[in-house]
């Protein structure tokens, strides 16, 4: 074995830590919501933000005049506003005599832009000589300032093709960019392009390499010639040498290749998350990794500065910085020349002093052209500074200012600009805490003289509040919150589906599979187990062996046999299978031995005639088991020989070893992937034990331990709409963005087994029998709730479940009603039946951009009884998930709840704040523009980067927030001791809260106090119980 | 036990975060290790405070140990590839010498 290389390893590591800050993008067939700056929450949120815009080029906050719109709506708590201005002047540290204050404060407010304009050449003095209408000299710049300025300016923080394009008026920049999206979009295409990139087994640097044009393979060449390498280089090294050759220093890759991720961040995000995604077909099949993106791009970039240059212009770090010393002037007038804000009147003028390049004449034009723009600046300024003061109507406060104050008060409002957006951010925080503290209750719920007639476990999703604060109030219903995957990680594999689906947030693995199973057409149904009769039942259709491998081989990796024996039909039949969905039941309970081994042997007999079949053309018919069995054993090393295939065939002996020899290799009938396929057997269903702990933990982590209904409803959620590539971001997030009726389907299979009631029963938890788990769909575009697996129901509850449907129904249309308005941009209010059916056909309809405003607008996330809120109402903004600290002695389910449930809705609720203040780069845009790419992502037209984020009309409404930014407000219910030791204990989200990421309080029942973190301490604060307050929320929400 | 062969070789026990399982473990397997064993939700005390290894709902927020026996000429060029990940996160890979019977389980 050869030894590696540790430089390669280590471009690898690089690239790798590089890649962190560009978050994950994953298909959207799972639209999965995460924070954007996932990579920096390490930080304070406000450095992180700070960062991320700058790495991203994006607004980290509302702009003002959108905070100003919320200010006139009543939604920024302005005695905040106030004390954080002057917190903010005093750290400041300066001291003028103006009110301060006022002047910031009216800035803020009233000022639809910022007074401070980008001072370039101009200083305080110069402006201050404006105001006075004095005359001034523009400060002089020597050459050594001018240089460094420039180095600034053209190599630190930008790739070199950037500043390339800046200074000589090129498009390397976007051109690079569309090339690789070009790259990216053959190679990672999922069958969607007609054109299919060659080679793509190979990975995506070798395959683009392949038809990548002459110049690019020029490029190649050159660097590789003292390589001495024979053979392709690997990406690792080409990225090293492109590096080298453009003469960056060694300690600047890592930022490097950080800003060439950033600039196609989409596109960046989908392979970095792909080459994670180990299990993933596309990634397995075709590989391509951030290095193999990294060496295209590079590969790419310098080609196309070398085909600019012509070397004529200077493009590496060394040439630039020789240039930069050789000719400032010139250098810094080319610059000038390709901005934006040129001096228009001298744009000819420079054009042609460069194209003569007379070092003296540039040098005069350069400090013309200096002091011009710098009074242009000057000017500016000064007419901002003026209009401020006129609305406070303190001009002579500001002439009356020397020019060493003016200088402070430009320096303090430039400091304000920095800090403004924390301002607004915290104030309206500060005022959605109140409304949501105002009303609280930490009285218990009164005690009850009988069980309620239904309990319903709700997903912990804003929207499940609506329907079921809707539920409470048409009948004796308790609700209860959980995540959506009723906390049992599932790897399911849908009926016909090639592949197994997570359902279950992303931090998880589940280490279960669920195997979905026809319940139909099966015929000695004592004899056989489950998995045996799916098999019988699929050999009776016409494509037996293809059946009875798709069926169970899934787990058998078996794309392969589908792709060695007829991909056409395997697929058509895949298909096929889709159209008609028979009733079906989930595989729950663990196979034994036995049964493992004979579903092994079955699959073995199936691929073995289909072999036959297809490497001698021979009939079914003409296969009999005694032949398959001989060659089985053969195969497998038992026997050797198989006289009768052989006899009936007339194979020779060299032949037959052949064919089984084949039969090992290609068709994997060997001793070693029978036990991997054991393996994998064993990881179908849950252990009596596991379900035991499974359902125990459910129950107990929202505090359901006694007092079970008669029915005990398990809702999932999903949702449903035509033509909306953004389906699954209004799924389940805590089931991976599927529907969760799955998850609802097995938690209430395990519930309601005897054996695990038993067993509960021993633990303490009395379930007694004639409480049923029934499982439901909430489907949140329409409201409705739809009851399933009703033929398991005890024939006892029959009589009951007409009077369940009525109280769902009702609550549906309730519903309904509260929410279309919202939707349908309407004052009016519809009666519920109108509204019902004004959301069905928003499900139904093709053209339907908006079919449901989602999680948008979620605000709360709290963790407590229902009884803590139940007399509010949220308005669809908050998660609730139900916890009870008096079944939680030791916290670990409140842990659990902190690291699981409460990181994805932070995770979603950043999504929506990004996607909010910045809805071009965070977000992804109008979905009018978008374009399904690959099938997994969209583009804005037909070239752009893979959209993240989520869709104008998912967080916009008429170009103004619908989404309110802010961060997530959380609420425990819990001794203060208690809560704080949970925290604690959580180094993830422990560092969410110190640093900011959510807003924290806790609700103490037990000492009737509510505190707050803030700015790292625990703040007590003042608290009215409910019965003596008003619902301020829903009040002030209508009258706004 | 007469005819035991010890053949010396190296032991890296490489503590990381659980989200960077596979960029770990994958670069191991470039480096041409022939197998590591991992074990999760480790529990411990380090520059970051104490971590508890139970947590059930995140098992990105764990710590994990990668445990890898390799030839002594693959330390340094795995050190060296984990050299930039570990200048950005915590955590740390101990190297000790140990002794196995069947060298043929960990070399090529």
């Amino acid at each position: 074995m050869s030894i590696p290389s540790g430089q390669n390893l280590r471009i690898r590591s690089m690239v790798y830590v590089a890649g962190e800050p560009v978050p994950f993008f994953w298909p959207m067939r799972s639209f999965i919501h995460h924070n954007p700056l996932h990579g920096f929450e390490h930080l304070p949120f406000e450095q992180a933000v700070e960062k991320g815009a700058k790495l991203f080029h994006a607004r980290g906050f509302l702009p003002r005049r959108a905070s100003q719109r919320y200010l006139a709506d009543g939604q920024v708590d302005t005695e905040t506003l106030r004390t954080a201005v002057q917190r903010f002047v005093t750290s400041q540290g300066v001291s003028l005599p103006l009110d301060l204050v006022a002047w910031l404060t009216t800035e803020l407010t009233r000022q639809a832009d910022p007074v401070i304009t980008p001072l370039s050449i101009a200083d305080s003095s110069l402006v201050y000589a404006q105001l006075h209408g004095l005359e001034a000299e523009v400060p002089t710049l020597s050459t050594e300032r001018l240089a460094a300025e420039l180095e600034q300016c053209l190599l630190s923080e930008r790739p070199l093709y950037e500043a390339y394009d800046d200074l000589f008026g090129t498009t390397i920049a976007s051109d690079l960019d569309e090339q690789v999206i070009r790259a990216c979009l053959d190679f990672f295409d999922e069958g969607q392009s007609v054109w299919r990139m060659p080679n793509r087994e190979e990975g995506f640097y070798r395959a683009w390499l392949a038809v990548a044009g002459s110049t690019v393979h020029r490029t190649l060449a050159e660097l590789t010639r003292d390589e001495g390498q024979e053979g392709p280089l690997e990406p690792e090294r080409v990225i090293a040498l492109v590096l080298d050759r453009l003469e960056v220093p060694e300690d600047q890759w890592v930022a490097c290749m950080t800003r060439e991720l950033t600039r196609l961040h989409g596109w960046a995000g989908f392979i970095r998350w792909r080459s994670n995604a180990t299990d993933y077909h596309w990634q397995r099949r075709y590989p391509g990794d951030l290095v193999d993106y990294l060496a295209v791009r590079l590969l790419l970039a310098l080609t196309l500065l070398q085909q600019h240059s012509k070397r004529r212009h200077p493009y590496s770090v060394k040439a630039l910085r020789e240039a930069i010393a050789a000719d400032p002037y010139g250098l810094y007038l080319r610059l000038e020349l390709n901005r934006k804000d040129c001096l228009a009147p001298l744009a000819r003028e420079i054009e042609q002093t460069l194209g003569r390049g007379k070092r003296d004449e540039i040098e005069r034009l350069f400090h013309r052209y200096r002091a011009r723009k710098g009074r242009v600046e000057a000017q500016r300024q000064a007419e901002r500074l003026t209009a401020l003061a006129d609305r406070l109507d303190d001009r002579a406060g500001l002439l009356g200012l020397s020019p060493e104050e003016l200088t402070q008060l430009l320096e303090l409002l430039r400091a304000l600009d920095r800090k403004e957006g924390m301002l607004w951010l915290t104030s309206m925080e500060a005022k959605a805490i109140a409304r949501l503290v105002d009303g609280l209750s930490l009285l218990p719920p009164p005690p009850r003289d009988k069980r309620p007639f239904a309990e319903a476990l709700f997903c912990i999703d804003t929207r499940s509040e609506r329907i079921r604060r809707h539920l409470e109030s048409v009948g004796d219903y308790n609700t209860y919150g959980i995540a959506g995957f009723f906390g049992v990680p599932v790897s399911f594999m849908e009926l016909g589906k090639g592949s197994e689906n997570h359902l279950c947030p992303v931090l998880l693995t589940p280490k279960n599979l669920v195997v979905e199973m026809s319940s139909i057409g099966v015929q000695d149904a004592a004899a056989l187990t489950a998995l045996e009769k799916a098999m019988h039942e699929l050999k009776e259709s016409v494509l037996t062996p293809f059946v009875t491998v798709e069926a169970i081989g899934l787990l058998f990796g078996f794309d392969m046999i589908g792709k060695t024996l007829l991909p056409t039909t395997y697929n058509r039949w895949r298909a096929h299978l889709h159209e008609h969905k028979p009733s079906t039941h989930l595989v729950l309970d663990k196979l034994d031995r036995d049964q493992a081994d004979s579903i092994v042997r079955a699959v073995q007999r199936a691929v073995i005639v289909k072999a036959v079949e297809q490497e001698f053309e021979l009939q079914p018919e003409a296969i009999t088991d005694s032949m398959v069995k001989e060659l089985r054993e053969a195969a497998l090393g038992h026997q050797s020989g198989c006289p009768e295939f052989q006899a009936r065939l007339g194979l020779d002996d060299e032949r037959l070893e052949r064919f089984v020899d084949r039969l090992r290799t290609a068709y994997r009938i060997n001793p070693a992937f029978a036990q991997l396929q054991m393996e994998r057997l064993g990881r179908i269903g849950f252990s009596l034990e596991e379900q035991t702990r499974f359902v125990t933990q459910a129950l107990k982590s929202i505090g359901l331990v006694s007092d079970f209904s008669r029915f005990v409803l398990l809702v999932g959620h999903g949702s449903t709409s035509e033509n909306n590539p953004y389906e699954s971001a209004l799924d389940c997030g805590a089931c991976g963005g599927a529907h969760g009726l799955v998850s609802a389907r097995v938690l209430a299979q395990m519930a309601n087994k005897p054996e695990v009631r038993r067993r509960l029963r021993e633990g303490g938890i009395d379930i007694p029998d004639d409480a049923w788990f029934v499982p439901a769909l909430h489907n949140t575009t329409t409201d409705e709730i739809t009851l399933h697996d009703l033929e398991l129901l005890p024939p006892s509850h029959l009589v009951y479940l007409d009077r369940l449907r009525d109280g769902l129904n009702a609550a549906s249309r309730l519903c309904a009603q509260e929410r279309l308005p919202s939707l349908l941009g309407e004052d009016k209010v519809l009666k519920p039946a109108a509204a019902f059916r004004n959301a069905q056909r928003n499900a139904m309809d093709w053209s339907q951009v908006r079919p449901e405003w989602g999680l948008s607008r979620n605000a709360y996330f709290v963790i407590g009884r229902r009884s803590l809120t139940q007399s509010k109402k949220l308005e669809g903004r908050a998660f609730l998930h139900s916890y009870d600290y008096r079944v939680d002695p030791k916290r670990r389910l409140l842990e659990n709840i902190l690291t699981g449930p409460l990181v994805v809705g932070q995770w979603i609720n950043m999504e929506h704040y990004f996607s909010t203040v910045d809805n071009e780069k965070f977000g992804s845009g109008s979905k009018v523009y978008h374009n399904v790419a690959g099938r997994f992502g969209v583009l804005s037209g037909n070239l752009s980067d893979l959209r993240t984020g989520l869709p104008a009309q998912t967080v916009l409404d008429h170009g103004h927030p619908y989404h309110q930014p802010m961060r997530l407000i959380t609420v425990i219910e819990a001794p203060l001791a208690h809560a704080r030791q949970a925290i604690d204990n959580v180094v993830a989200v422990k560092r969410l809260v110190h640093n900011g990421w959510i807003r924290l309080l806790i609700v103490d029942p037990e000492a009737a106090v509510i505190v707050q973190y803030e700015d790292g301490q625990w703040i007590t604060r003042d608290f009215v119980e409910a019965d003596a307050a008003t619902d301020t929320l829903s009040q002030e929400a209508l009258s706004a | 036990m007469k005819n035991l062969n010890f053949s010396p070789l190296k032991k890296l026990e490489i503590i990381l975060g659980g989200e960077h399982r596979s960029f770990a473990t994958d670069l191991l397997d470039r480096a041409g290790v022939k197998g590591y064993t991992i074990v999760n939700n480790l529990s411990g005390k380090g520059s970051h405070g104490f971590h508890e290894g139970h947590l059930m709902f995140n098992e990105d927020d764990v710590l994990i140990m990668i445990i890898a026996a390799v030839p002594e000429d693959l330390v340094k060029p795995i050190l060296q590839g984990f050299a930039p990940f570990y200048n950005e996160h915590s955590g740390v890979v101990f190297i000790s010498d140990i002794q196995v019977t069947r060298l043929v389980k960990f070399s090529g």
